[in-house]
């Protein structure tokens, strides 16, 4: 990086060249200091990101509820899972008017979460919240940071088991695949991940995204819902698990 | 699992690196400060001050590179998707990986005159896009699409550093080292001209 001035002999031109000279190794340590500077960084983020288990935390694969802020879902290479419905599938949310899904018992869907491990969503003895989100959908991008924080500041609720099914899956499609995203956003519920068809999403009459079914502990529909929530929503849903019927938000 | 820690890292090492721009860009304000207001010269603080000065060239020229590599590594590599937000900045900031190279090279401190205003509008931009990414819009923004919002936060580190924090700290970085960069020597010139 250096410009040597090309007069050779003359006097200004040797000061100027010993001054070069100087004024280099004056600033060769503060290059030293930058590059130490830079390679601590890089040790740190070494450390503190291969050992805290971020990556590679376990939640809860068979769907018990989740402990927010302690484990979030598993990285793996699962983008596109294999799923198996048994069950009667759930007729869409209609437009308006009531759900006739309510009182239905939610079919099950055996997949698995993003490393493979075996999940199931179904009647399961408790009440459920699914949450059924798209990779590339805007609402769920914003909605997974928003419950997430509610999660953690509130912790898992009570008595309500919580289960997500990452639907839609899209190589295509922006944010892919969905494992990444929710490990990137810490997610602590438990997600499984639908297959190619989506069949998953169309056994619980998804329609739009993010999309929320609440069943009692016979695995009956509740409620459903379509769209962000806000917490007086989300948690009008979680007193509806408990309660067996849905509650009022205004 | 490799390729998630992998961005993990990444993203802590970038974010980081973003977090220490502003801290170079505190320090160098302090100093210029500290210079002007004190009566009686510090000799450990101009000393200081004149190797920054004769560093800030090549030093801007390489967060322009590494914050280039960075995004590439985010868009080519991950495969995240760069929305309209992003691809302004990408314009403002990727030029300046070659021309503050050669700028460098040829210790000419006056590219300071294109650069800076360039960079001022990357930085306006990235500081939107920051905003939007912290407080995203419930209808989102005129410049979000649904292929690639602007309101998704690929990257979240600390709580509050995300990909356009992240060129913003650069931005702004880089204007503090471009105006206080030091004027090419009389020397260099005459050497160029002959």
């Amino acid at each position: 990086m250096s410009n040597q001035p090309s007069s050779k002999g003359s006097a200004p031109s040797r000061v100027a060249a010993a001054s070069e000279q100087n004024a280099q190794n004056s600033t060769r340590w503060v290059w030293i200091g930058i590059a130490a500077v830079v390679l601590v960084v890089g040790v740190l983020a070494f450390v503190f990101t291969r050992s805290d288990g971020s990556g590679s935390g376990s939640a809860t694969p068979d769907g018990g509820a989740a402990t927010p802020g302690v484990t979030v879902v598993p990285s793996g290479k699962v983008a596109v899972g294999p799923i198996v419905v048994t069950g009667t599938q759930l007729p869409e949310l209609a437009n308006g008017g009531a759900d006739p899904a309510v009182g239905q018992v939610i079919p099950t869907i055996d997949g698995q979460t993003f490393d493979g491990s075996a999940m199931s969503i179904g009647p399961t003895g408790e009440p459920t919240i699914i949450m059924v989100v798209a990779h590339w959908c805007p609402h769920c991008q914003r909605e997974v940071p928003f419950l997430q924080s509610w999660l953690t500041a509130n912790g898992a609720p009570e008595g309500v088991r919580l289960v997500a099914l990452a639907t839609s899956n899209d190589s295509g499609k922006p944010n892919y695949p969905a494992g990444q995203w929710l490990v990137r956003e810490k997610w602590t519920v438990p997600t499984m991940v639908d297959d190619k068809a989506s069949d998953g999403a169309q056994a619980l009459g998804v329609t739009g995204f993010p999309y929320f079914i609440v069943v009692d502990a016979e695995g009956k529909v509740i409620e459903r819902t379509s769209g962000e929530l806000t917490a007086t929503q989300w948690e009008a849903l979680i007193a509806a698990a408990k309660s067996g019927s849905a509650q009022p938000t205004a | 699992m490799i390729a998630a820690q992998t961005v993990t890292t990444m993203s802590f090492f970038f974010a980081t690196l973003a977090l220490l721009c502003w801290v170079a860009v505190v320090l160098i304000g302090v100093g210029v400060l500290v210079q002007r207001r004190s009566s009686r010269s510090i000799a450990l603080l101009e000393s200081l001050s004149a190797d920054i000065r004769r560093v800030a060239l090549p030093l801007a020229w390489l967060i322009a590179a590494v914050t280039m590599l960075g995004s590439l590594y985010y868009s080519r590599i991950q495969h995240y998707i760069p929305c309209e937000l992003c691809w302004y900045q990408r314009i403002c900031i990727y030029p300046f990986a070659v021309i503050l190279g050669i700028a460098a090279w040829r210790r000419d401190a006056g590219v300071r005159v294109y650069a800076v205003p360039v960079l001022a509008i990357g930085a306006m931009v990235a500081a939107y896009h920051t905003w939007v990414q912290a407080y995203p819009p419930v209808d989102g923004t005129s410049f979000c699409t649904a292929d690639a919002p602007c309101t998704l936060r690929y990257v979240w580190e600390f709580g509050f550093v995300s990909l356009p924090f992240m060129a913003l700290s650069a931005c702004c970085c880089m204007i503090v080292l471009l105006l206080i960069a030091r004027p090419a020597p009389r020397t260099a010139t005459t050497s160029e001209s002959s």
